[in-house]
């Protein structure tokens, strides 16, 4: 019996022992617990939460997308609208589930590849993290489902309470965007005193001082613009896959609308996209500016000039899509504007180029040059009687865009990294101005400018002709095809730019990451990992689409085939 | 087809236009190479403009043709981004592991020590508990004494560095490269992007307590002509934190070496 206790205790010892042993190991040994194969433990939480951030920026933006489609419809009894909304919705609460699903594996690889800085950074923000998310997350799924079943039963007279309760889904949506933009940007500009270290100013800080940190608001206001914008793009591509399937010339006018509808929204929040964009890199300059040479001139000035491509491509294949939509109005050829307006589109690079040298931002003069130039067409068409045609106009926005692009690309010298540049690779000097940030400014002033002008001979040639819907060139199907594949890729080059921002830090300048692979990776590197997360999120989107709106149109045909008399339904 | 000869022939004579200007102005090739490429875009664009409308599709040919359309997308984006220069990796990481090279070092003894510690801690347990089962067969109430782990702290003072033996104004080189103060200033005819002065002649300018000041509070001193930037205070103030006092006192002592009278370092203002 005393041989018996006695190892029983020996082996409940060994045992103990061993649990201990691997619970040191467990969380001691290394830089992290877990090696993540292939991938390895950078690139995988890249990979989960870029992922995480599609499917949370769609379901954040279509909401805002869907109750504007709504209560337009509303408000020009138009039930083409009110479908879209729908439609989307639909999509939308498929997608949520992804959102979630991807939310949590984020935090599994997060803890499992870094659990010390995971477990003190959830200490930092505990209140957000254990409290205000996970409620505004329940009070989103319990208004969006809502919303979603409440549609068919708050109509006519009731619609407005409909809208009201959309309105209320998107405040919600707001308030976690703002919400978890705090941890996220707290990541890249942690609030700092000057004189005291950050290490000693975050012990002092407070909850709100460490969310509303430099670059919180600037990162909020372009993530509303840009998933309004990512919203139209995705529901653009979703209208162009139901219009290769449609199989009556009705369904194929009403996902011709969609897709118009649909771009011309997430148009709208293009265009705010590079002022917003612009003001975030300025925050963060103006927290640390060692972040410019890194972004501009050093390890990431190649990363810009992919987006400078893809902002570009971007650009080019919306205007492209507005010139198929006027080509099949008839009627279009007739439609004129003042000669002002090639005019302005001409003269508009080189002016703002020169005016942006003189009067940098946040310099006011500027704006005494540029706002009555760009408004010239508009304002003095009516004393200036010569016109042209709408085509021609369209064409002389594309060569000024294509100049615009050239000049947005060109970098200073044709190196990733701005240490030393050989003369071979470098702007002589008298051609430098064209890669002055100035110069970029004034190209994306250009290019949205354009864009403008044309969505105004566009809404000019619908009001003077008439719109054959469904009658669009095929290739437009493509086109929104690419835009949506063109948003996700650049969103996904923006996150990669953000979060490298950190540099070899897991919190800039307060927690630094250890591990061998905080450094840059190549552009090359990130480019293929950014496609393979774009090819992931567009397959999930378009399986999604294809179960929640398929069986409504097979629904509708079959109805179509065996008609119900009025009386009976 | 005679359309898209035509455009494409218009794209290629505005591209040899550019090209022709560019040489005669001793532009890079790879600037050149990058304005045809864009007349060629712009060929394209039109062409694409003025062609005839393409049929619908439906069924698998849609599907073909979509999974087409997407084969091509992705060629694009990744032979585009690789096709761009690429940043080397080895250089920052050689950098980094020389930052992180102490706190690195730190976290893997501290940690190895801790695990000493526990396993020692553990094996005093597993003594105690085999005399009080000796104490037991011995029918003996035994008085135990359950020992405490041993908490050894890893000593603090155990990782000081010895880096006073290496070269002083290396050091002081290796942190200007470290801190990547190239990237805002010029020193020896490389780096800087007008967004700080030009630092050949800054020992003649600065004591070497001086220079440390500054890199310590960079509100400090001012340089002349350059009060926008000290408005907005483009000069990180952040180098305290991350470099150790040798290390600053090192950069400051190899700047202060630099008195080159011919380059026009401007004048410093001290501010404080």
């Amino acid at each position: 019996m005393k041989k018996l206790s006695s190892g029983l205790l020996t082996l409940i010892v060994l045992f103990s022992l061993c649990v201990a042993a691997t619970g040191v190991y467990a969380q001691e040994v290394g830089p992290s617990s877990v090696e993540l194969p292939y991938t390895g433990n950078r690139t995988a939480v890249w990979v989960v939460a870029q992922l995480h951030i599609l499917f949370a920026a769609f379901i954040l933006g279509a909401p805002i997308f869907v109750v504007i489609s709504e209560w337009l419809g509303y408000r020009k009894q138009d039930p083409r609208y009110d479908r879209l909304a729908k439609e989307i919705t639909k999509v939308t609460v498929i997608l949520f589930s992804m959102t979630a699903v991807t939310g949590g594996l984020f935090i599994f690889v997060l803890l499992a590849a870094y659990p010390q800085f995971t477990t003190s950074f959830i200490n930092q923000f505990y209140m957000v993290f254990a409290v205000f998310y996970p409620a505004l997350f329940i009070a989103e799924t319990i208004l969006m489902y809502a919303y979603l079943y409440t549609w068919d039963v708050w109509k006519g007279e009731k619609k407005g309470r409909h809208i009201a309760l959309g309105v209320l889904l998107n405040l919600v949506c707001l308030l976690i965007l703002f919400v978890i933009n705090g941890p996220t940007s707290f990541m890249n500009t942690p609030p700092k005193a000057e004189g005291i270290s950050p290490q000693d100013f975050i012990l002092t800080a407070t909850l709100w001082d460490k969310i509303a940190n430099q670059s919180w608001f600037p990162l909020s206001l372009h993530r509303i613009d840009g998933n309004v914008a990512f919203g139209g793009f995705i529901a653009g591509m979703i209208a162009a896959y139901m219009y290769m399937g449609a199989k009556t010339q009705e369904e194929r006018a009403y996902y011709d609308w969609m897709g118009f509808a649909a771009i011309w929204i997430a148009v709208g929040g293009s265009l705010l996209q590079p002022f917003t964009g612009l003001l975030l890199a300025y925050e963060m300059c103006d927290y640390d500016f060692s972040f410019c040479p890194y972004m501009m001139a050093d390890q990431l000035s190649m990363f810009f000039e992919m987006q400078g491509m893809m902002i570009g491509l971007l650009f080019l294949a919306v205007n492209y899509y507005s010139w198929l939509s006027v080509k099949r109005i008839e009627g279009a050829e007739n439609v004129r504007m003042t000669i002002l307006a090639p005019i302005v589109l001409v003269v508009l690079l080189p002016i703002t180029m020169w005016v942006m040298n003189k009067y940098w931002i946040p310099d006011p003069m500027s704006l005494a040059f540029l706002l009555p130039l760009t408004l010239s067409p508009f304002l003095l068409s009516r004393f200036v009687p010569k016109t042209v045609s709408a085509r021609t106009v369209i064409k002389i926005g594309f060569i000024v865009m294509l100049v615009s692009d050239a000049v947005w690309l060109t970098p200073g010298g044709f190196v990733a990294t701005g240490t030393d540049v050989p003369d071979e690779l470098k702007l002589p000097e008298g051609w430098d101005y064209l890669s002055s940030m100035p110069a970029k400014l004034s190209a994306i002033l250009t290019l949205v400018f354009v864009t403008v002008v044309n969505y105004v001979l566009y809404n000019r040639t619908i009001k003077q002709g008439t719109i054959l819907w469904g009658k669009i060139d095929f290739v437009s199907q493509f086109v929104l095809i690419f835009l949506a594949f063109i948003s996700t890729w650049t969103m996904g080059l923006m996150g990669a730019v953000r979060s490298l921002l950190k540099k070899y830090f897991h919190t800039y300048s307060l927690v630094s990451d250890l591990s061998a692979e905080s450094f840059t990776p190549t552009l090359s590197y990130s480019a293929w990992w950014i496609t393979a997360i774009t090819i992931f999120f567009i397959a999930i989107v378009s399986v999604a689409a294809l179960v929640a709106l398929r069986p409504a149109v097979s629904r509708a045909r079959e109805l179509e085939r065996s008609p119900i008399p009025v009386a009976a339904k | 087809m005679g359309n898209i000869f035509k455009k494409l022939s218009i794209g290629v004579v505005v591209g040899g236009v550019l090209v022709g200007i560019m040489r005669s102005q001793e532009v890079p090739s790879d600037f050149q190479v990058l304005f045809f490429t864009f007349s060629l875009i712009g060929a394209v664009v039109f062409v694409l403009l003025d062609a005839s409308p393409i049929g619908g599709m439906s069924g698998g040919k849609s599907v073909v043709a979509v999974t087409i359309f997407w084969v091509l997308l992705i060629t694009v984006c990744i032979a585009g981004a690789s096709l761009l220069p690429q940043f080397d990796p080895e250089d920052e990481r050689a950098k980094i592991d020389k930052l992180l090279g102490k706190e690195r070092a730190a976290s893997q003894k501290g940690k190895a020590e801790e695990l000493i510690a526990r396993a020692k801690a553990l094996d005093e347990q597993v003594r105690a508990l085999e005399e009080r089962l000796k104490g037991l067969g011995r029918g003996q109430a035994a008085s135990t004494s359950q020992t405490p782990p041993t908490t050894d702290k890893p000593s603090s003072t155990a990782g000081a560095s010895s880096g006073a033996s290496g070269d002083f104004m290396k050091v002081g080189e290796e942190q200007w490269q470290l801190q990547e103060c190239y990237n805002c200033h010029k020193l020896r005819g490389e780096g800087g992007k007008k967004r700080g002065p030009e630092l050949d002649n800054i020992g003649s300018l600065l004591t070497v307590e001086e220079i440390h000041q500054k890199i310590y509070d960079p509100k400090s001193i001012m340089a002349e002509g350059y009060e926008k930037e000290y408005q907005k205070g483009i000069m990180p103030d952040k180098f305290k934190d991350l470099m150790e006092p040798k290390e600053m006192q090192a950069l400051a002592a190899w700047l202060g070496t630099f008195k080159n009278t011919s380059v026009n370092t401007p004048k410093p203002i001290k501010k404080k």
